[in-house]
Parts: structure tokens; C-alpha cells; sequence
């Protein structure tokens, strides 16, 4: 039979993110897939390059709207370290804290988004509820749903309050309850089974070769975790296990996110428990010294890389974002060789792909609901009422 | 894990490729040259136990364009093989016959640098649009934004 191009994407009901994959297909066999992921691309790297250390912040937590914490830490804690500033202990924790919150949001939504492509939408629904918790906890202490804009240069840009310390802590045995419940769920549905099992599989050599990151990589045996092996924010003082697998599908991967979901817990937990007093942030530098730095971070989806380069300037030289998708996208189109073409939309969803979301142009409602544009005073008076209202100095 | 590489012994290994210096406690940098790379790499995955390429840095300096292929393996040091490119003749061998993610990664760098890489089975546009103008490279430090070249999007009023 011959070689059929069937083309998917970039808007189609399979996909979540505009991405094209031309495949090649031998009747329902795939033989090759070539990719195109150039319909979100909005030039931040060449952005970044003209905004100091205070606004390139706000932008380059835009480069995704799941992992936005990743991408603004990883970038402070490189230049804090080509400044040579130590930041507070409270602010270590505290940037864990979002950091942790922010892995299990982004894994309970790839939960339901994996049982959505194989039809079994109850646990969808489920779990973005369950989601909903965290979300409101992220609400909670950073203002926002999305952007938490928690990071900046030197610490991190609000406190938590004794009573959002708590109210964290409450929300935390009934996720836990309900993380246990998926554990149990993909061990015995046999919905998830059937779809998830033996589909996708990568052997150990194979996720080395192609070099896959985060669980991808985790669900084959491979135990690299950024966390433990090059160890940032607090992640050194807190007790917590790198989660492996070795089935290597989609199955496999599955049980790793949920492992990192009970770890997660845990790590707030023990954050939020022991977090310790002091400040939240140090007056840094506005300028850089020269110097390179080669930051890495453990986004939900893997490792993230910004390499960055400084000049003697309050702006950045060069920085190049490695995201975690792009190093997966690999180990994907060669592991959808020979696999059914019905099998596409789970094992493209099973390594949790971000394209990054596009960009967008927000208009904030004034008090008298017409859209406008607020003033840096009114800003600013609105941000006092609110620290008041929170018990913040 | 097995226990972090040293400098010296780093420095040892990869002498007939260039040298060596200690960027941070946990990456080593080894300058080296293009005609070197290739080779530079092979020997860091057999002999220095590296396993997996992270991923490949560009900068463009002004005077040349700087590539860093970062390894890691189970010591977890990052050994990054750093070579420069002439601006001129932006050309550098693929590397994606021994390190199939190399492939993406060079892709996205011809999209943004117009560094080409021989012997690369597919050189085709990854991360800019299919009407962006093949000779502009948008990274360059010396790249402009044309007013009157059409990037894509929406075409102005009368053109």
C-alpha cells in the first residue's frame, strides 16, 4: 500500500495546542512524523534582550501559562548567582511553596487531559475540580490564578500571612485523600488500562538516546530529577523521593506524575510547617557583572534550561530557553514509528506538551466596569488596602 | 549516581581537544574548534560516561557566533563543549547522527541564527513562520526589523 501524508493540526479537536504533525502513514501503521511548532512562536528571547532585570520578570513568566513560576525562577536564581546574592531563608520557602503548588496543578490538569483523549471524561471532571483547590490556594497567596508574579530579583514580592498558612494547610488532607483515590483508579480501571498500558513505550537506551526529560524520562527508569541532583530553593533541607517507574508507556508515566503528585503534598507540607521567620527579600543589584550562567530547574514537564548571558548592564546579553517539550518532542516522533494512527493523541498528551499559549492583550476593569487602563497610583493605593486587609505591615 | 568529575581529570581526558575550566562547582568547559566538535563529542560520551545531551546554546558575541553543547551523564556534571563559528561562514557539522535531539535543537538555531549544519537529514523550518524571509535572522544582533518586509500575520492595507 502506498505512503499517505495525513496532516494534523494545527487546530484540530485531538490536539490542545496549536501544533502540526504531518504524518506519514502505510494504511493505519505511521512510518514517519515531521513536525511544525512555529505557530506560537512570539520572539521573547529577542524581547528579553531589551527589558531590565525588573521587566523582563513579568515577561518571561508569559512564556507559559502553566510552568509560569518555572521560567521566573529559574531565571532569578541564575542572575541572583552571577550577582552572588544569598536570598532569605523565608524566601527560599516560599518559592518552593509555589513551586510545589504549581507541579500539582499542572499534573492534575494532565490527569484529566489524558483521560479526556481516551473518552473517560468522569475523571476529567475530577480532577480539574480537585485542581480547583490549588488553584485557590495559589489565589490565596500570590493574587493570581495564572501569573503569580511571586519572583523578583533579590526575593521573592509578598509574605505569607499566618492565616493563609493555615488555610493552605486545611486544603491539604482532602487532596491527599483525593490523590489516593487516582492511585487506586489507574491500578484498577480498566478503561485507563487497556489505553495506557504497552502504549508509547520507551526502553531506558532509548529516553537517554532522544534525550527525554521529567517523567517521560522517570517513567523508564532513568532517575534524572534536577531537584535532587543539582539542588536549589530549599529543595536540600526537605525530605522527599526522586518517583521512577520502569513500565516505560503511557501507564508508566502516568504512576510517576501521580507519585510526584503525593511528594508535592508532602514537600508544601513540610514548607509550609516549618517555614522560617525573617524577611522575604534583599535590596539586589541593579546591574550584572559579566558572566555566563547555565541555569536548570525541574519544570512539571522536565528539566528547564535558560542559559544566560551578562554583559555589565542592567539587561541581559543573550538568553536561550531550552523548554522541557522541545527536548521531549524527540523521543515522541520516534516512538510513534509503527504505532496505530488512533494511538496519536495519547502518546503526543502523555508528555504533557506546552506550546506555549499565546499571547494577549488585557484590558483591566475600572471601578465603573468600562474597560480602561488602571494608573501606577491607583495601583499602588489598591495594593495597600489589600496588604491591610491581609494583615500585612 | 556516581560521585561528580573533577577538573583535572576532565582537563586530562579532553586535552588534544582544548581546554578546560571549571564555569561552576558542577559544569566544566572545554573550548575546542569546529573541526574538533564532532570528535570532542564521541569522546565525552565514551570515555567522560556522559549519556544524554541537555541541550545546545547559542550566543552571538558580535564578532561570532559561540555554540555550547551541554552533556550530562550519571555523575551529573555538565560538561559543556563550547566552539565558535566565523559570522562569514556560519557552518558547523550536524550532530544529529550521534545525538538524535540534536536535531531539533539545530533546526530552531538555522531558523534564528542562519547557522547551517552539514549533513543534517532535514533543515527545514521549525520555530518561524512559513512566510517569515529566508535570509533575515531574527537572534543576530545585527538583525533590524524592515518596515517594508512582510513577517507573516496579516498584510497591511494596501500592499
Amino acid at each position: 500500500m502506498p505512503e499517505v501524508t495525513v496532516p494534523i493540526g494545527p487546530h484540530h479537536p485531538a490536539l490542545k495546542e496549536p501544533v502540526n504533525f504531518k504524518v506519514i502513514a502505510d494504511g493505519e501503521k505511521i512510518v514517519r512524523l515531521e513536525l511544525d511548532l512555529s505557530y506560537s512562536h512570539r520572539g521573547i528571547e529577542k524581547a528579553a534582550e531589551q527589558r531590565d532585570f525588573i521587566r523582563v520578570l513579568p515577561l518571561l513568566e508569559r512564556v507559559c501559562g502553566i510552568c509560569s513560576h518555572s521560567h521566573s525562577t529559574v531565571f532569578v536564581k541564575g542572575i541572583e548567582e552571577i550577582m552572588q546574592v544569598e536570598i532569605p531563608p523565608r524566601a527560599q520557602y516560599i518559592r518552593t511553596i509555589i513551586a510545589e503548588l504549581e507541579r500539582m496543578h499542572s499534573h492534575l490538569l494532565w490527569l484529566g487531559v489524558a483521560a479526556h483523549e481516551i473518552g473517560f471524561n468522569t475523571l476529567f471532571m475530577w480532577t480539574w475540580r480537585d485542581r480547583e483547590l490549588v488553584q485557590d490556594t495559589l489565589e490565596e497567596m500570590s493574587g493570581n490564578r495564572v501569573h503569580y508574579g511571586m519572583n523578583e530579583v533579590g526575593g521573592v514580592r509578598c509574605d505569607l500571612a499566618p492565616h493563609q498558612v493555615s488555610a493552605a494547610l486545611e486544603r491539604l488532607p482532602f487532596l491527599e485523600e483525593r490523590i489516593h483515590q487516582y492511585t487506586d483508579m489507574v491500578n484498577d480501571q480498566q478503561t485507563m488500562l487497556l489505553r495506557f498500558k504497552g502504549v508509547g513505550k520507551l526502553s531506558r537506551e532509548e529516553v537517554l538516546n532522544y534525550g527525554a526529560v521529567g517523567p517521560t524520562a522517570r517513567a523508564s527508569g532513568v532517575d534524572y530529577d534536577v531537584r535532587r541532583d543539582d539542588p536549589y530553593l530549599a529543595y536540600a533541607d526537605v525530605p522527599w523521593n526522586v518517583v521512577t517507574d520502569t513500565n516505560g508507556d503511557v501507564y508508566g508515566r502516568t504512576c510517576v506524575r501521580i507519585g510526584e503528585l503525593h511528594e508535592s503534598v508532602n514537600i508544601v507540607r513540610y514548607c509550609l510547617e516549618n517555614i522560617p521567620e525573617g524577611p522575604v527579600r534583599i535590596n539586589a543589584p541593579k546591574i550584572a557583572p559579566d558572566g555566563e550562567i547555565m541555569s536548570r530547574y525541574e519544570a512539571p514537564r522536565g528539566e528547564l534550561v535558560h542559559f544566560i548571558r551578562t554583559n555589565g548592564t542592567n539587561k541581559v546579553e543573550r538568553i536561550d530557553i531550552r523548554t522541557p517539550t522541545l527536548a521531549n518532542w524527540t523521543s515522541v516522533a520516534m516512538c510513534l514509528v509503527n504505532k496505530n494512527l488512533a494511538d496519536i493523541p495519547v502518546i503526543v498528551a502523555a508528555i504533557d506538551p506546552c506550546l506555549s499559549c499565546t499571547s494577549r492583550i488585557t484590558l483591566i476593569n475600572t471601578p465603573g466596569g468600562k474597560p480602561g487602563i488602571i494608573t501606577f497610583d491607583e495601583l499602588r493605593k489598591r495594593r495597600q488596602i489589600s496588604d491591610k486587609g491581609r494583615g500585612l505591615p | 549516581m556516581t560521585p561528580p568529575l573533577t577538573l583535572d581529570f576532565v582537563a586530562e581526558k579532553m586535552n588534544e581537544f582544548g581546554t578546560a575550566d571549571l564555569v561552576r562547582s558542577n559544569r566544566i568547559r572545554i573550548h575546542t574548534t569546529p573541526e574538533k566538535v564532532s570528535n570532542a563529542i564521541k569522546y565525552a560520551l565514551d570515555t567522560l560516561g556522559c549519556d544524554r545531551l541537555v541541550t545546545i546554546s547559542t550566543v552571538d558575541n558580535g564578532r561570532t557566533f559561540e555554540l555550547l553543547y551541554h552533556l550530562i551523564g550519571p555523575h551529573r556534571t555538565v560538561i559543556s563543549i563550547a566552539v565558535e563559528v566565523p559570522r562569514e561562514t556560519p557552518d558547523i557539522i550536524s550532530m544529529s547522527g550521534i545525538l538524535p535531539p540534536a536535531g531539533i535543537y539545530e533546526r530552531q538555531i538555522h531558523d534564528l541564527f542562519g547557522i547551517t549544519f552539514r549533513g543534517h537529514p532535514g533543515l527545514s523550518k521549525i520555530i518561524l513562520n512559513e512566510d517569515w524571509p529566508p535570509d533575515e535572522f531574527p537572534l543576530r544582533k545585527d538583525w533590524k526589523k524592515n518596515p517594508d518586509t512582510y513577517y507573516g500575520g496579516i498584510r497591511k492595507e494596501g500592499v
